[in-house]
């Protein structure tokens, strides 16, 4: 039980932050600060109810800026760490921390098993559309056309789009935040949280350095209220592919429903939830 | 007095059920028992056959010759009639063709005539099994078809038969296990089977079957970071995958266990077959140096008593544990009438989320010891002086252990080295030859007396179901002691030893 009030900074860590200057993971971090003490204070929890895993990449260096229980695990290997966590205990709260590459390319078939499990934990995709800590080659969501030293002839691959691939694979909270909107993405996030199951939260965060052409995401970008209607949602995630420059990329809740939860189908994490 | 009888026919006539009920009965007669496996990979159709030795005396192996041949099929005859014993005899189907799927009911109650047990005990054990009147009225058809040849009294032994994988669920489970992660993979399949089916609300034991093997072993660490006492198990190419796994473990230390039980590779290899080639990738298999043990079970007694050391080892180090099985042993059926001593009380040595009041924090980075992220050479190189420590305390806690066992005749100049699988066979070729036979259960680490062993034999044999002698090099390195190419019997055509054939190659070799 909380004995004290938790604020956004008492979760920060004295650690050098190495993010390059005016990257979007920043306010990533700032956001999850605010959603986690949000939800402490509301629920009356302490940081030792909260733990989080962190793939590898930019996003994954959250593991050394936030001082709750955390696991740096490997490249693409968040959700099963996460998973198995809950497998453990089912009453800490889990929360993965995950890039673009580390989910939808290294970590894809855990993604879409993530969603049939629906496991009550969240998980959070910093998506850069490049994999930049190791200087800048395209990733699963890199648009058409993108260079990089790997592809000096460009892209030749259409993206995917993961939002779609959740909704396919029967998510039961998807959203889309835009990771330079602080007050907007710690609003989803908690809402993420709060949701009982598997929440997924794709946040648009540009890289840049790497991938510059999709720095312009911001002005195509457009909030919606919560969306609970399935046709609705279909509509909402076709809406942008990825790909292009134009267009309208709603950010919100893009679907929400409710499904049996993993701790629930398995006696023996449900008897340990109501211990 | 010692029999070896082939039960065959396709997959799917009921040859596993056969052995089963002959097997039951023999045991309440106090006979041992072992039961050989050997089946194709598909589900129906093809040709399966057990092979059943059983004695008086413990055994743990089986011969090339039969006392008899039960065949549900015809195909069963054509294929193994060459190797029937002159005084030998044949049941088969032919009298029970009208009984279709219920022949092998039929075969087993005839069988049980043969060698003279009582009706009562034989409809009593079918009565158990199948439940129905029409299937015991079939297993008295099958009894009152045949004459007496054989009469087996009754003995006052004990005994209890198991496989290995019922053996490491046995160990498991008396290790407090709470979490076992898997996907489907013969022949480790069996150890998730046993815990899958024991799972129920008075026991904290959740048995998960991931979407691979990298999920699985990557849960696995999760659940042990979270408290629970986690295991996982794969065989060759799922091992592969968890490669990465094993290397989180060793910069992360949090405990991991896993379960390999070894078929024939490289690659799909020879699936539902065994072989102990995959010892090199257990010791070495992840990048990065960290310590780990693997332990290597010659039969289900030692598998119970094994894994509940791999399990105790991997919590009190926070190391990886490895425990090495093989088809044979895994599937194979053992039989032993020594009790089962007292397991080792696992003791969680770390600090675990939740319930201490701090963060943890848990890392595959270079850490100090908060768990941070560090870079820099003085930090890197403590942290791996920190892990390095623990293959010398490794070294001296498992001296503890029964690390080798020694069998046959103590003061012989003849000494066979093997480890695994391979012990049974071993130790009944070896009955009545001037030879001693050290079993090797400690492979990571080795024990100091191997080389004392070594030093005094003049003469070594390796045995190893493998083709290139992974052990004795093994030994090499850490003794300085080769064993000379001729005396290294090894064999690889993913088949165990046959006793007999074992016993020539040992007797060609013996000085």
């Amino acid at each position: 039980m909380q004995k004290n009030k938790i604020n956004p900074q008492d979760i920060s860590t004295n650690q050098l932050i190495t993010w390059c200057p005016g990257c979007g993971n920043f306010g990533i971090l700032e956001s999850v600060k605010r959603a986690i003490s949000e939800i402490a204070n509301e629920n009356k929890l302490d940081k030792k109810n909260f733990a989080f895993v962190a793939g590898i990449g930019c996003a994954a260096k959250i593991y050394d800026y936030l001082d709750l229980n955390g696991f740096y695990g490997l490249h693409g290997r968040i959700l099963p760490v996460a998973l198995g966590i809950k497998l453990g205990n089912p009453k800490l709260k889990v929360i993965g921390f995950a890039g673009d590459g580390d989910t939808y390319s290294e970590g894809i078939s855990h993604f879409m098993h993530a969603f049939r499990y629906n496991s009550d934990m969240t998980l959070i995709v910093h998506d850069n559309q490049s994999f930049s800590l190791t200087t800048g080659q395209a990733t699963a969501t890199s648009q058409q056309g993108f260079k990089s030293k790997a592809e000096p002839l460009g892209e030749f691959n259409e993206p995917f789009n993961p939002v779609k691939i959740a909704l396919a694979s029967g998510g039961t909270f998807i959203a889309r935040c835009n990771a330079f909107d602080i007050q907007h993405t710690s609003e989803i996030l908690k809402k993420a949280i709060e949701h009982k199951g598997f929440s997924y939260v794709e946040i648009l965060q540009k890289c840049i350095i790497f991938n510059k052409e999709m720095n312009d995401l911001n002005k195509l970008m457009f909030k919606i209220e919560d969306n609970k209607n399935y046709s609705e949602a279909l509509k909402l995630v076709e809406m942008w592919d990825y790909n292009s420059k134009k267009g309208k990329i709603p950010l919100g809740v893009l679907y929400q429903t409710s499904k049996p939860i993993l701790e629930e189908k398995w006696f023996q994490l449900k008897q340990k939830l109501e211990k | 007095m010692k029999y070896n009888l082939l039960i065959g026919g396709q997959a799917g006539q009921g040859v596993n059920s056969i052995s089963e009920i002959f097997t039951k009965v023999l045991i309440n007669y106090g006979y041992y028992i072992f039961n050989y496996k050997d089946y194709p990979s598909l589900i129906r159709g093809g040709h399966n056959f057990n092979i059943v030795s059983f004695s008086d005396k413990p055994l743990a192996s089986f011969e090339s010759k039969f006392d008899g041949i039960i065949a549900v099929d015809n195909l069963t005859i054509k294929l193994h009639e060459k190797n029937l014993k002159k005084t030998g005899f044949i049941l088969n189907s032919e009298k029970f063709q009208d009984l279709g799927k219920d022949i092998n009911i039929a075969l087993a109650g005839a069988l049980l005539n043969t060698f003279g047990i009582d009706k009562k005990n034989v409809l009593k054990v079918i009565k158990n099994k199948f439940k129905t009147k029409e299937c015991i009225n079939i297993g008295e058809k099958g009894f009152d078809s045949e004459v007496t040849k054989y009469n087996l009294n009754k003995l006052n032994n004990k005994i209890s038969l198991m496989s290995g994988s019922e053996g490491v669920a046995i160990g498991a489970l008396n290790s407090d296990l709470n979490l076992y992660v898997a996907y489907p993979m013969t022949p480790a399949t069996g150890v998730m089977n046993e815990l899958a089916k024991i799972q129920n609300t008075k026991r904290d034991l959740l048995v998960f079957q991931a979407e691979n093997e990298i999920a699985a072993v990557n849960a696995s660490l999760g659940g042990s970071f979270a408290g629970a006492n986690s295991m996982v198990g794969t065989s060759g190419g799922g091992f592969d995958l968890m490669s990465e796994g094993l290397s989180l473990q060793g910069m992360s230390e949090i405990p991991l266990v896993v379960y390999l039980a070894s078929r024939a590779g490289p690659a799909t290899g020879v699936p539902t077959y065994t072989s102990q080639a995959d010892l090199n990738v257990a010791l070495r298999a992840g990048h990065g140096e960290f310590p780990r043990i693997v332990v290597a079970p010659g039969d289900a007694y030692e598998s119970i008593l094994l894994t509940n050391q791999a399990i105790y080892l991997s919590n009190k180090y926070n190391i990886l544990s490895i425990i090495f099985s093989d088809k044979h042993l895994a599937e194979s059926q053992f039989s032993f009438s020594e009790n089962i001593p007292k397991f080792l009380k696992i003791v969680k040595n770390r600090k675990i989320p939740f319930i201490n009041k701090e963060v943890i924090k848990a890392t595959s980075y270079e850490h100090d010891k908060f768990g941070n992220t560090i870079e820099d050479p003085k930090t890197t190189i403590e942290g791996h002086d920190r892990r390095l420590k623990k293959y010398a305390e490794l070294q001296k806690v498992c001296e503890e252990f029964e690390m080798v066992k020694i069998y046959g005749k103590k003061n012989s100049k003849n000494l066979i080295i093997a480890w695994g699988s391979t012990k049974g066979a071993i130790i009944d070729a070896i009955e009545d030859l001037d030879c001693k036979f050290l079993q090797v259960l400690y492979i990571k680490p080795l024990s100091k007396k191997i080389k004392k062993e070594m030093q005094n034999a003049k003469n070594i044999i390796l045995v190893e179901g493998n083709s290139t002698g992974q052990l004795g090099r093994l030994l090499r390195e850490k003794t300085g002691i080769l064993i000379p190419k001729e005396n290294r019997i090894l064999k690889y055509d993913a088949r165990p030893f046959v006793c007999n054939e074992l016993k020539e190659e040992i007797q060609r070799r013996l000085k």
